[in-house]
């Protein structure tokens, strides 16, 4: 019985093997594993055999059909993938399958919020329909005070909040600052907070509606050193290892000292070129907590001192080598065919 | 505020050798931002931003101050020359050229002197080439004298004709409402009530201060006698004028700012050396000042330690003196304690010790700072953080062949929804125009914009998740609602649908698609999707172009995702499959009676396979976890199956 079943499957084998066409494979199946076929046979057979062959003959039998079902599909795949003697030509083009795009925008955000998240900042997000204390007063900037004309702002159509005076679309992110401390009440804070921002204005590269990403630390014993180190690093991630940044001298209220930041420029890697003319290109601002901010946050300054940063995702994104766009109304252009190259 | 300053000029109060590209470079990476240098006619000029705090350097000697102040920090020799003046008058708080009678809340400093006998006529060459470089046409020696002092030391200044000024006599007070002047340049205002102006004896308004001069009192080629006006003003009723006008001159924008009024002796003295030398006028013997409170040096205290805290760095206790007397401080020490004495011109500007730090950080310098990534311990995680999701989705979207747009969230009146302007849509007070005048509650018209304007005739999916804005009509901030919308070209019903369909299966949303109504749909063509009572999206095709429209509440998904769906062992027996082909009675929707078949006992899943006019082939796949059925056991559900649908749908089998 063993050696007739053992002959059973060397004969299925090489029949399988030898097979030419899925046609023959199939009635192969059906002769070797159908339900008249030969190892159906052999079952039936099973309940006459003495009690004690009974088991190891049906796992004998069982392995047989493993072994069949696996030839069988190995040659199927043999069969219809070699077609070895016909006429076959390689050059024709591929079917391109069709997959979507994401929009440079996100392409950024995700990128500067990857770098960002490695050094253990947390991304959140604040509202877009904010209170003007939010948006300026808890940012050391009362109303009516010249500095707020900067920013341009938008105001929404409805009556003052008793307390936090009018709803605004935010201008900056910088409203996420109070929000993140009142938020996470004792330091440390690492915050990137990305989101739309708002501004009465538009030209080649000035959009209404923008993004900004917002990068807000404090914890004891931070200084200036530290906002440098972080500026460096995200130049470095996301320009390059090449690239440096530096900070200048500049005035927010809300920051104290404050600074403009400045990315080398990735064309001629700060040696001053036609895009950048000095070798630097400028990408927004910076600075030191201010304390009168880090108090309307409820931090108490003599104990905490922070670090913030907020530049626009649109600027940040142009500088980068190979996008090759210089106009914002051209990076929020909704034409397929600028949209499907990236 | 940007400001020009000619290099030559400049060079009258800064000693130095260094090139006027090296000086940029300094005062870029110290001080004020040199944005470029510029060539007019033969003279060089920086053009410098100047940042709102620092208003006392918005002139050439203000830049002279910074610059000789940094430079030397670079190795560079320089020294600040000071503002040479011949007028030796006398101040006094009565003169009998005049009388006035001024508002102390509105003007902190009133200074003015009479000059007699002025020639007026064309300025001298030099002086006309450095104004015209720094983009003031020059007019003649008088008004050319105004602005020259304005841009040298940063002070504006007003000259009347004396003799138009009846009775000698002027009243500088608040307007009131209602009040009417006419400036020099012709334009009648309408004045509010706290704009500051000037009332002569005859009871004319004969000055709009700080914004622009009466008509009535302008110099005209006959003017014989100036009175040379410089002044104090309070900047916020400057800025509301200027602001609510319109009129926003370079006047305006110094006094806004909050100017030194120690700085108004120097440029009355200077005025008068120019209109002797450029007018050949007469000065009269005394200068007419009303200051009743003089400038008290404000002091702060802090510590060498302090400033190193922040710095970062180690720093000398002699380089922090250095660099704060090179800037004009005064400066104190007792063993680690630091005293600074600040002068007017940043009175307004310095009030902190770290005011402090930045003026020593930025002289050592920014750029001469370590930088170092923050050690200390990291912040938790947010709890419950949508942002991954957000670009599951995105990721999701792409591989289903979708193209991601942007849109705007401010739209015109008819693109807020696809329903009428709800009350709950925002408004914008102050928008840039109609078609960005309110905040959308839908995504659905931008899209749909979009869509309209891509020419193609191949199909295409185009997305976007951004908020939209429903206001909750008290006085609270709207509801910012994370949103999926998206719209598809040229694609069948069932195309479209199948890939809503992947979505939710992708993140193991068992929902139901139920028909249901609304405005901006064809009739009967859109379904709302809930998961049990809740509805989480909807999906149809829009009136109009008839294109395929859906939209998912991304917290929704959110909440019901099952992110990790959990194993299922694949079946230990093999299933059956077949065919059936059933003949659909008019008017029945073939959804329910897929679920009504899907949710019999052992039916593993039914697939739509064909279906033409009232012939609906499904695909039906019967198994048992627990052994493999027999054609038997089969059977019997087929036949309770067929039964259901008769009874319930009056549906048959094709025979």
């Amino acid at each position: 019985m063993e050696e007739q079943i053992q002959n059973l499957k060397n004969q299925a084998l090489a029949q399988i093997i030898s097979s030419e066409t899925p046609e023959d494979l199939e009635s192969l199946r059906v002769t070797y594993l159908g339900r008249n076929g030969h190892i159906n046979k052999i079952v039936e057979k099973i309940p006459t055999l003495e009690l004690q062959q009974r088991a190891a003959i049906g796992r004998m039998v069982n392995d047989v059909r493993v072994a069949v079902e696996e030839a069988l599909r190995s040659q199927y795949i043999d069969l219809t993938t070699q077609q070895k003697t016909e006429w076959f030509d390689p050059t024709v083009p591929g079917i391109i399958p069709k997959i979507g795009h994401l929009h440079l925008i996100t392409q950024a955000i995700e990128e500067i919020s990857e770098i960002f998240q490695r050094i253990g900042f947390v991304r959140v997000r604040y509202p877009e329909v904010e209170w003007d204390w939010f948006a300026f007063e808890a940012l050391n900037m009362p109303k009516n005070h010249p500095a707020r004309d900067e920013w341009e702002t938008f105001f929404v159509d409805t009556p003052s909040h008793l307390r936090y005076g009018q709803m605004v679309l935010t201008p900056h992110t910088s409203s996420g600052q109070p929000r993140e401390m009142q938020r996470v009440k004792v330091p440390p804070i690492r915050m990137i907070n990305i989101a739309k921002t708002y501004r009465r204005q538009f030209d080649q590269t000035h959009a209404p509606m923008f993004h900004q990403f917002e990068g807000l630390v404090i914890d004891k014993g931070i200084n200036i050193t530290h906002l440098k180190g972080t500026i460096d690093h995200f130049a470095r991630q996301f320009y390059g290892p090449g690239a440096v940044s530096r900070i200048r001298p500049f005035h927010f209220r809300f920051t104290e000292p404050s600074f403009e930041v400045d990315f080398s420029c990735v064309h001629c890697m700060g040696k001053g070129c036609k895009f950048c003319k000095s070798g630097w290109h400028e990408v927004g601002g910076a600075g030191m907590v201010h304390p009168n901010v880090l108090r309307a946050g409820g931090i108490d300054p003599k104990k905490y001192t922070g670090f913030a940063f907020g530049w626009g995702v649109e600027r940040t994104l142009l500088l980068k080598p190979g996008v090759n766009i210089n106009d914002i109304r051209t990076l929020y252009g909704t034409d397929l065919r600028y949209l499907k190259q990236f | 505020m940007d400001i020009l300053i000619p290099d030559n000029w400049l060079r009258d109060f800064l000693k130095t050798k260094a090139t006027p590209e090296k000086i940029a470079k300094c005062l870029s990476l110290a001080g004020p931002s040199v944005e470029k240098i510029e060539k007019s006619e033969s003279i060089l000029v920086y053009l410098i931003e100047v940042t709102t705090n620092r208003i006392d350097s918005a002139s050439v000697y203000g830049i002279a101050r910074e610059a000789a102040a940094i430079l030397p920090r670079f190795k560079i020799p320089a020294a600040l020359q000071p503002v040479k003046v011949a007028s030796s008058q006398k101040l006094a708080g009565t003169v009998d050229y005049l009388s006035v009678k001024v508002d102390p809340v509105l003007c902190k400093r009133f200074t003015a002197i009479l000059i007699h006998d002025v020639k007026v006529g064309p300025s001298p060459k030099h002086i006309q080439e450095r104004l015209s470089a720094v983009g003031i046409r020059p007019i003649n020696n008088i008004v050319d004298i105004s602005n020259y002092l304005m841009q040298e030391l940063g002070q504006p200044t007003h000259t009347f004709d004396y003799d138009k000024i009846k009775g000698a006599r002027m009243v500088l007070r608040a307007s009131k409402p209602g009040e009417k002047i006419t400036t020099l340049d012709g334009k009648t205002h309408e004045l509010s009530g706290d704009d500051i102006v000037i009332e002569d004896g005859g009871g004319r308004l004969v000055d709009l201060a700080g914004i622009m001069g009466g008509g009535n009192s302008a110099i005209d080629p006959h003017t014989r006698n100036v009175l040379l006006f410089v002044q104090h003003y309070n900047p916020i009723n400057i800025r509301r004028t200027s602001m609510r006008l319109s009129h926003r001159t370079q006047a305006a924008a110094l006094f806004e700012k909050g100017l030194d009024p120690e700085n108004i002796e120097l440029t009355v003295r200077r005025g008068i050396d120019l209109f002797v030398e450029l007018a050949g006028g007469k000065p009269a013997k005394t200068i007419f000042d009303i200051y009743p409170k003089a400038y008290k040096p404000k002091v702060i205290s802090t510590r060498v330690g302090f400033i190193e805290e922040r710095l970062g760095t180690k720093i000398l206790k002699k380089d922090i003196t250095r660099y704060l007397l090179a800037l004009g401080f005064g400066v104190r020490t007792m063993g680690n304690a630091i005293t600074v004495s600040v002068p007017s011109f940043r009175a307004e500007d310095i009030n902190l010790p770290e005011d402090i730090v930045e003026e020593v950080a930025r002289i050592y310098g920014y750029h001469n700072l370590p930088s170092a990534l923050m050690m200390g311990a990291l912040p938790e995680k947010l709890h419950n953080s949508p942002f991954d999701f957000e670009k599951r989705i995105k990721d999701l979207e792409k591989t289903l062949g979708a193209i991601e747009v942007y849109t705007s969230s401010l739209v015109s009146k008819e693109l807020v929804s696809l329903q009428d302007v709800s009350p709950r849509a925002l408004k914008l007070k102050n928008p840039l125009g109609k078609e960005s005048e309110y905040l959308r509650s839908s995504l659905a018209p931008s899209l749909v914009q979009v869509a309209k304007r891509v020419g193609e005739k191949e199909p295409f999916h185009i997305f976007e998740i951004a908020n939209v804005y429903l206001s909750p009509g008290k006085q609270s901030l709207p509801d910012e609602k994370m949103t999926l919308g998206g719209v598809f070209f040229n694609y069948s019903w069932r195309e479209a649908r199948g890939i809503v369909e992947t979505i939710l299966r992708n993140f193991s949303i068992q929902a139901e698609f139920e028909p249901e109504n609304s405005m901006g749909f064809l009739l009967n063509h859109r379904l709302t999707i809930n998961v049990g009572k809740d509805n989480i999206g909807e999906f149809g095709t829009l009136e109009g172009r008839g294109l395929v429209y859906y939209e998912f509440d991304v917290e929704s998904l959110r909440t019901f995702a099952k992110l990790i769906p959990g194993y299922q062992p694949e079946p230990k027996y093999p299933p059956q499959i077949e065919d059936i082909t059933l003949l659909l009675p008019s008017k029945i929707y073939i959804g329910p009676v897929i679920e009504n078949i899907r949710k019999t006992n052992n039916i593993a899943s039914v697939e739509l396979v064909d279906n033409y006019q009232n012939t609906v082939t499904l695909r039906v796949t019967y198994q048992d976890s627990n052994k493999t059925m027999t054609d038997k056991e089969v059977q019997t559900i087929r036949e309770k199956i067929l039964q259901v649908l008769d009874k319930k749908f009056g549906i048959n089998i094709k025979d």
